[in-house]
């Protein structure tokens, strides 16, 4: 119980808590509003660091549960609480006689409540549980859960559970509403939040505005000292701190973390809080590799200003490679490969940039201009020598590589929305379409509006390469085709159906936001009622694109969208065979068969053989 | 020695093999050249005749009783695999007609094994001669072993359905020479008559030849005439050891678990093959085991290709040897077993113990002859002599089939080293999911399955019970799992639900929904 740990130190440090509102609070307490809501138990489920137990503590504040009790390391709490018998007919009334107690068991921490493996249950908590499995179904009963488990912890404790017809059926209904990520099923008393589904992106915005609205800043403002001083004019914390409440900054962080949704990685709040501390106070010199106030008059006077970049900080590159790996924002993040991915443009800059009559300008603003982390001494002199090549061991090359690196996350953060895509900003990343995917096809979708033509013809172009196994250069028709014997084959050469992308007879391919669950889709439809939605991912997004323009397959990512459009072809054969099932069988006796080959262009030009039996 | 080895059911009365000790312990027989494909194709011929008779899966006239009759279609296998003639005759003749004279003189020639080869049927069947080179081309290509380069009577079509079933042939295409069906298909069969749902198996079996497309089935059948085909004379003779095996039941039930996905047409077909190959290699190492006394099943501890050497590959390694002993070692068990029967003791004492010694080989081993045995006149060195003929033997063919198979169906490997060990391939890994996972399947809960079911062992609480405290070591297992659980899902089969749970996805059910 995180949440627990971090009110004891903020009570010790006499801090006040960085604190908001969770996005899922006022559905969570809502639950338990007797006016709007019959009793009804919870499950909090996700990841740590989700706010699980946050939210618990929500509902017992909402009623009016004891602070105290609360306090206590008691990870099983009761309350009563009144609810109407009859909550169409008077909501609000304070008639006892018009109310019934229910009792409210907080287990707001399963795992350090159930016994550990090997241990035999307790009587009492194993009967708790029966309970709740059987009040699930008995809207009756007078007694109702809020449960708080990591999902693993979940599934687990009802696998130790004696295998009785309700323990089983309430061990499915989790798994069923973890899979198939819904809340509620019909007939079942009972709402299931998973946090680990909760937008990061949105997260990243609450975190972080409560993280600079935070008093203690001012605080420091006022209190700021001498040039050299914590939160002086050269203090790194504090130059960090403008950063991140800096809009270019906080727009391009918050993309990546929307990105990494896109590609369904969810980041929870502990690991944002971490990751905008580390921003913020990163500093591989410093004593665990974070500024301390005692610090920075002494990495100022030491000239190392530089190294508490936040530009690295923010992809944990103060730390030691081992401890960076361990921690999942940090892993997320060097998943877009930024600092190691480039173009020979942004390079040409950071390396040929100074005084050059073209790049000169570029090189002033992004590098040169920034006092803290732009251009040192040292990123000067390294750069000579590495053009110069007089560095015979290659260490100092090393070095200046090393330093590019950085001044390339720095890029990231730097470039200009009006400059976005005359510097191919997204090339700073292994994912060269994410810009486009985000602006062009993410949130155009969700404003409701149409993704540009060009686009969709790019994505059906991928599909056909993938799908014929041929660089086929159409985009007007999604080609169906198999080897004969297998629909998995690398290259496929009969050509089952065409299926028209432009709507024609019910047929058309296009790309939906799905607001349930903030997915893009790309969906085929064979008539009106048969369609196949495919999630169209980032990553997903990327792999389709390159093939179309590079009919090349990026390998470091190649295999599992390889595989994942495989199995969609396999869906959409299966598709297509249901749709020839309501047409019925064909008559007659000869056999045709579409043989696929390509013009010099790459337009499909089937070649349509019979054979008669 | 232990007294409960298993009892192998009576051996049929054949002359031909000379020496009957595999075929005793393993059945008649295990054959190392044959690859699971082919295993599964001669599976196929016998099963559909056996199906035409109305009796497939039993054995009416008892155990080893089976006899049967298979398709040849030298028409067919003519025109795909002995016929060079094609693209010549397009290059070199101009003209519709003139290409399917000339084609025709040319198949008339050269075609082998046929008494009055007369292709003219086909000319009916096609509008244009490049229309019959096109489909040619097709079903050649989709063809098994496609780029193999057996000799072309033993080349086959891909099974799209029973016109496309025939055996393997001699050179000159004139009989059976039992090379690359060489009966493991018959025992193969004989496997899923003895398996508890064999009923069940067969009506899936039924199902699936029902809703397979037969575009492609109709297609070959156009390619040969209208009365073909001389079947083959009986073929008989298949033996297999024992009446009931867990390994039989297995091997059904995982076949029926496969053929009941929704899994488009002929896709099922690796999968079913991968896994008759898996149950075969399990089933030699299993009765290997009973025989020489061990009474616990094999296990594979199965390394996930790691960048560098790792524990489990070395673990791995020196099971994948020790697996591949035990074969000789029951064959040992078997010899020795005749050397310590009571009959074989009391023959010692008696007067003229070699001639009787050399009757007793005779009649257990069929071992013993002139032939066989030339040395001097003592049962010492008779036995011995047996021992070293039955070792050479056991070595050419029957000794190789765990490292054979092992690696056809992608569960050997010596990927990123020079020794073999386990380390499946992405192939076999989907089709033990698909085998076992009906829906979805807890991480921890499929990595139990396997090794319950095949004693296959990736994780570390599989590890702990079947290595020895010096060889187990939790964290590279951990390490190996997780290798397993990145895999599984770059095949799109995981879904991670948070940092505590991942479950294991059949794909194909979820098609069904």
């Amino acid at each position: 119980m995180y949440d627990e740990t971090i009110q004891r130190s903020a009570r010790k440090q006499k801090a006040e808590p960085i604190l908001f509102e969770h996005p899922m609070q006022d559905v969570v307490v809502g639950c338990f509003d007797r006016r709007t809501a019959d009793p009804v138990s919870v499950i909090l489920t996700g990841t740590a660091g989700d706010g699980k137990t946050h939210l618990c503590r929500q509902v017992w504040k909402a009623l009016n549960g004891e602070e105290k009790a609360w306090a206590s390391n008691d990870p099983h709490l009761t309350l009563e609480y009144q609810y109407p018998k009859d909550r169409l007919a008077w909501p609000d009334n304070t008639d006892p006689s018009l109310l019934r107690p229910i009792k409210i068991h907080f287990i707001r921490d399963l795992s350090g409540w159930v016994p550990q493996s090997g241990i035999d249950w307790e009587p009492a908590k194993q009967e708790l549980l029966l309970r709740f499995c059987g009040s699930l179904v008995s809207p009756e009963h007078d007694e109702v859960f809020l449960i708080a488990a990591n999902d693993g912890t979940l599934l687990e404790t009802w696998r130790k559970l004696p295998q009785i017809d309700v323990v089983v059926r309430a061990r499915e209904l989790f798994e069923e509403l973890l899979v198939r990520e819904r809340q509620e099923r019909a007939g079942v008393r009972l709402r299931f939040f998973n946090l680990s589904r909760t937008n990061s992106a949105e997260l990243f915005d609450r975190a972080l505005d409560a993280f600079l609205k935070h008093p203690g800043w001012t605080d420091l403002r006022s209190q700021a000292g001498t040039q050299t001083g914590l939160f002086g004019p050269q203090c790194p914390i504090r130059h960090n701190f403008e950063l991140l409440g800096n809009d270019l900054v906080r727009g391009r962080l918050r993309a990546l973390l929307e990105l990494c949704d896109h590609n369904g990685l969810h980041i929870p709040i502990r690991q944002i809080l971490l990751l905008l501390t580390n921003a913020l106070l990163g500093h591989p010199a410093a004593k665990d590799h974070l500024m301390s106030a005692d610090d920075v008059p002494k990495i100022i006077e030491a000239g190392t200003t530089s190294m508490a970049s936040l530009y690295n900080n923010i992809f944990g590159a103060n730390l030691p490679e081992i401890r960076r790996l361990e921690v999942t924002v940090f892993d997320y993040l060097e998943r877009f490969q930024i600092g190691h991915e480039t173009s020979n443009r942004i390079d040409n800059i950071l390396i040929f940039g100074e005084g050059d009559e073209h790049l000169g300008a570029y090189f002033d603003t992004l590098v040169a201009k920034d006092s803290f982390y732009g251009a040192d001494s040292r990123f000067y002199a390294a750069k000579k020598q590495y053009i110069e090549g007089t560095d015979e061991t290659g260490e100092k090359s090393q070095a200046f590589l090393d330093l590019l690196r950085s001044q390339r996350r720095a890029m990231f953060f730097k470039i200009d929305k009006s400059f976005e895509t005359e510097l191919k900003l997204w090339d700073l990343t292994v994912f060269r379409f994410a810009g486009e995917y985000l602006n062009d096809v993410a949130s155009v979708l969700r404003r409701g509006g149409p993704v540009k033509r060009p686009i969709l013809s790019r994505l059906v172009k991928g599909l056909n390469r993938v799908f014929t196994g041929m660089l086929v250069n159409s985009d007007r028709e999604l080609f169906l085709a198999t080897s004969g014997n297998n629909s998995q084959a690398k290259v496929s050469r009969i050509l089952i159906e065409a299926v028209s992308v432009d709507p024609k007879k019910g047929e058309k391919v296009i790309l939906r936001h799905d607001s349930a669950d903030d997915r893009i889709n790309l969906i085929v439809f064979f008539t009106p009622e048969l369609y196949v939605p495919f999630e169209l991912t980032l990553i997903r997004y990327e792999f389709l694109s390159r093939i179309a323009m590079e009919g090349a397959l990026p390998a470091s990512f190649s295999k599992e969208c390889y595989e994942d459009l495989l199995a969609l072809k396999s869906q959409l054969l299966a598709t297509h065979a249901k749709r020839q099932a309501l047409d019925g069988p064909v008559e007659g006796g000869a056999v045709r068969l579409g043989i696929l080959a390509l013009t010099d262009q790459g337009m499909p030009d089937p070649r349509y053989v019979e054979v008669i039996p | 020695m232990t007294a409960n080895h298993p009892v192998p059911l009576p051996s049929p009365e054949i002359i031909d093999p000379s020496m009957w000790v595999d075929e005793a312990i393993w059945g008649h027989r295990l054959h190392d050249e044959q690859s699971p494909w082919m295993v599964f194709l001669e599976f196929l011929n016998v099963f559909q005749y056996e199906l035409e008779k109305g009796r497939a899966f039993e054995e009416p006239n008892g155990f080893n009783t089976l006899k049967y009759q298979a398709a040849q279609r030298l028409y067919l296998r003519n025109i795909l695999f002995n016929n060079p003639h094609i693209a010549e005759v397009r290059a070199e003749v101009a003209h519709n007609d003139n290409r399917w004279d000339e084609w025709l003189k040319r198949m008339k020639k050269s075609a082998t094994g046929i008494a009055q080869p007369d292709f003219a049927y086909l000319r009916e069947r096609f509008h244009t001669f490049d229309d019959f080179a096109d489909v040619i081309a097709l079903v050649r290509s989709s063809s098994i072993e496609v780029d193999s380069n057996k000799r072309w009577t033993s080349k086959f079509v891909f099974p799209f359905g029973k016109h496309c079933l025939y055996e393997d042939l001699d050179n000159k295409a004139s009989s059976n020479d039992r090379r690359f069906f060489g009966r493991t298909g018959e025992m193969l069969y004989l496997m899923c008559c003895r398996a508890r749902s064999k009923k069940e198996l067969l009506a899936a079996l039924v199902q699936s030849i029902k809703k397979a497309d037969p575009t492609w089935d109709r297609i070959v059948r156009t390619l040969q005439p209208a009365e073909d085909d001389s079947p083959s004379r009986d073929r008989a003779n298949a033996f297999l050891p024992y009446g009931t095996n867990n390994g039989f039941d297995d091997l059904a039930e995982d076949w029926l678990a496969i053929l009941r996905l929704n899994i488009a047409g002929f896709d099922v077909f690796p999968h079913l093959v991968n896994l008759a190959g898996l149950h075969v290699v399990k089933y030699q190492l299993s009765v290997s085991r009973q025989w020489i006394g061990l009474d616990t099943p094999p296990s594979f501890v199965c390394e996930v290709v790691a960048p560098r050497k790792t524990l489990v590959r070395e673990v791995s390694c020196e099971l994948y040897q020790e697996n591949n002993l035990l074969p000789a070692q029951a064959v040992e068990a078997y010899l020795a077993r005749i050397e310590a029967s009571s009959e074989w003791k009391q023959a010692l004492t008696e007067h003229g113990s070699f001639e009787k010694c050399r009757s007793i080989l005779r009649e257990a081993v069929r071992w013993g002859e002139d032939d066989d045995y030339s040395g001097s006149s003592n049962p010492e060195s008779l036995f011995a002599e047996l021992r070293r003929s039955a070792m050479k033997r056991h070595r050419q063919h029957v000794a190789n089939i765990h490292r054979n198979y092992g690696r056809e169906i992608g569960l050997v490997s010596k990927r990123g080293t020079v020794k073999l060990r386990y380390a499946p391939n992405d192939s076999l890994l989907k089709t033990l999911l698909l085998a076992n996972v009906e829906k979805r399947m807890e991480l921890n809960d499929f990595l139990a399955k396997l090794m319950t079911r095949y004693g296959i062992v990736f994780g570390d609480r599989e590890a702990e019970n079947v290595l020895t405290k010096g060889d187990f070591d939790k964290k590279a297992f951990r390490a190996n799992s997780r290798r397993l659980e990145q895999r599984l899902g770059s095949l799109g089969v995981l879904k991670r639900l948070s940092d505590a749970c991942a479950y294991v996805v059949n794909p194909y059910c979820q098609e069904a929904k």
